[in-house]
């Protein structure tokens, strides 16, 4: 069964049986993909949990990031003419860093804290259990579902983020400011680079951030004491965990990335 | 780990537990405990709270490992099966929770027929008839679209059973089946676990406090206190055995071997009262 959480009170030994009850886990998690093809039909459903009802957040988010974005940069960029450059550094920002970085923090607050509460509730209700008891296999049946559709919604969700954030840049930059949309769109296709930007930037990150936010989420639902602080606990230490473990994953992916 | 099992399977017990040792915290839960369940009938486990009921139940499934000692399930060592082979083992028993562990995003219909889902390639139609046969025989056939937050306690209790019993297995462990049943339910459920034990020969095994009812379905009682079975006989003359445990735990006194007491200090020092003590002497 799964790695319990180990309490301890001194915080950097609790910090590492966590990071390395976490290890073990995923350990778990991997081990179980195989006998969770079976359960095809609740990973599409855990999909559609994350992924689809996750959407208008990352939208109307994306929307505004792109338009104050743009609004920043029009104004400094105007002291020294260059204002015909803003679409390309709202693109640039976006798709190497706000994108991937803001969409996984986002979906670490809206699926991450719902795939602990769910899990921990279960758990707490001895529904984890009544599934051992029924031979079915909760690792492949409840966890490594939710894991493997935050993976594969994470990249998704990034590329709508940026595309909306790229359109409110350009209804600000364009529709507002009066940027000339051709050298808006040709700045931007001529300097992006699809390997180093968007293979890169927006699909590998994001492809990571999503199993590290899962697998902390999934993680923290198992491990949780089965009560109601237990439960809170747990949902706020998924959020937290998540949000340091992106920034700083951030860091060292770009830092080899580029 | 303990020596492999070389006791050969035996037709009149079922369940079969030897030098049974578990340490929670600190605190011994079970010392050497010993205990036959016989096949085909219908044994209560009883004693005082907090001495291991559940955790015996846990034990016989394989959802806790003890510390030495074996159970064997129908000739097989639970404690030293693989996880295939206890999955195996545990398609052939049914397990009611104390608290029904009913699946929440599922109505009562998909919670009774979550198992056969999961082990089976049966029809739809096949599967639809065997859900209501079971839901008719605890009598919540009409609330089969109800989801769980909508049922009461016991009507919940009797979809776990439902479910327990769908696969019409060859044991049957109740934690606490009789909890929060009305009178006409409570009734109900004790002749489903007298029939199905009757009709199927389904062994049983429930963990239950309430004397009357357990008189009224089991064929055997264990006494359970100190980590040891202190008492076991039949239910109508268990009572009367003139052991002190069957007298305290059956009649009710707060004195005897159990302490009613949870271990603690001195109370009038905990009130603040250093010598109440030395002055109840004088």
């Amino acid at each position: 069964m799964s790695a319990r959480s180990v309490p301890s009170k001194n915080v950097f030994i609790g910090s590492l049986a966590q990071i390395g009850g976490c290890g073990l886990f995923l350990l778990t998690l991997l081990g179980a993909i195989p006998r969770s093809f079976r359960y095809v039909r609740e990973t599409l459903r855990q999909l559609w949990f994350v992924g689809a009802m996750s959407l208008t957040i990352i939208m109307v988010c994306g929307l505004f990031i792109g338009m104050v974005l743009m609004l920043q940069l029009y104004n400094v960029l105007s002291i020294f003419g260059g204002t015909s450059a803003s679409g390309l550094v709202v693109a640039l920002s976006v798709y190497r860093e706000l994108g991937p970085v803001v969409t996984a923090l986002l979906f670490a607050g809206r699926a991450g804290t719902s795939m602990t509460a769910e899990i921990g509730l279960m758990r707490a209700t001895d529904q984890i259990d009544a599934m051992e008891m029924m031979a079915v296999d909760p690792i492949a049946y409840v966890a490594t579902p939710r894991f493997l559709a935050g993976l594969i919604a994470m990249p998704l969700l990034c590329c709508v983020f940026c595309a909306m954030a790229i359109f409110g840049g350009h209804l600000v930059g364009v529709t507002w400011l009066g940027i000339d949309n051709g050298t808006f769109w040709s700045n931007m296709t001529a300097v992006v680079n699809v390997h180093t930007d968007i293979v890169n930037g927006v699909l590998f990150k994001s492809l990571i951030f999503g199993a590290v936010v899962s697998l902390i989420a999934v993680y923290q639902g198992f491990t949780t004491p089965p009560t109601s602080e237990g439960v809170a606990y747990a949902t706020t230490r998924t959020v937290v965990a998540s949000s340091i473990a992106i920034l700083a994953l951030d860091f060292v992916l770009t830092a080899f990335l580029t | 780990m303990t020596e492999p099992v070389r006791i050969p399977p035996d037709d009149s017990t079922l369940v079969r537990v030897r030098g049974l040792t578990t340490v929670l915290n600190g605190k011994t839960i079970f010392d050497q405990l010993e205990l036959d369940i016989p096949r085909g009938k219908v044994t209560a486990i009883m004693g005082p709270s907090g001495t291991g009921k559940t955790t015996l139940l846990k034990h016989i499934t394989g959802q806790m490992r003890p510390d030495a000692g074996q159970i064997l399930v129908d000739g097989q060592n639970v404690p030293e099966l693989s996880r295939e082979a206890l999955y195996k083992l545990r398609e052939g028993i049914g397990y009611l929770f104390q608290n029904s562990a009913l699946l929440t995003d599922f109505s009562v219909f998909e919670n009774v027929a979550f198992p056969l889902r999961q082990h089976t390639q049966l029809p739809e139609v096949l599967i639809r008839n065997v859900v209501l046969l079971k839901l008719q025989a605890v009598g919540l056939r009409g609330a089969a679209e109800l989801m769980p937050n909508e049922l009461s306690g016991g009507m919940a209790r009797r979809v776990a059973l439902a479910r327990a019993i769908v696969f019409d297995p060859k044991l049957i462990l109740y934690d606490e089946p009789f909890v929060g049943l009305d009178p006409v339910a409570l009734n109900q459920v004790l002749k489903l676990i007298r029939t199905l034990n009757q009709t199927l020969g389904i062994t049983s095994v429930l963990v239950a406090h309430e004397m009357e009812a357990v008189k009224k379905v089991a064929d055997h009682v264990f006494l359970i206190a100190n980590g040891k079975v202190v008492a076991q006989g039949d239910p109508k003359t268990i009572a009367n055995d003139g052991s002190p445990w069957t007298r305290q735990f059956f009649g009710g006194e707060a004195d005897g071997p159990v302490p009613f007491q949870y271990p603690a200090g001195d109370f009038g020092q905990a009130l603040g009262f250093p010598d109440a003590a030395k002055r109840a002497v004088k």
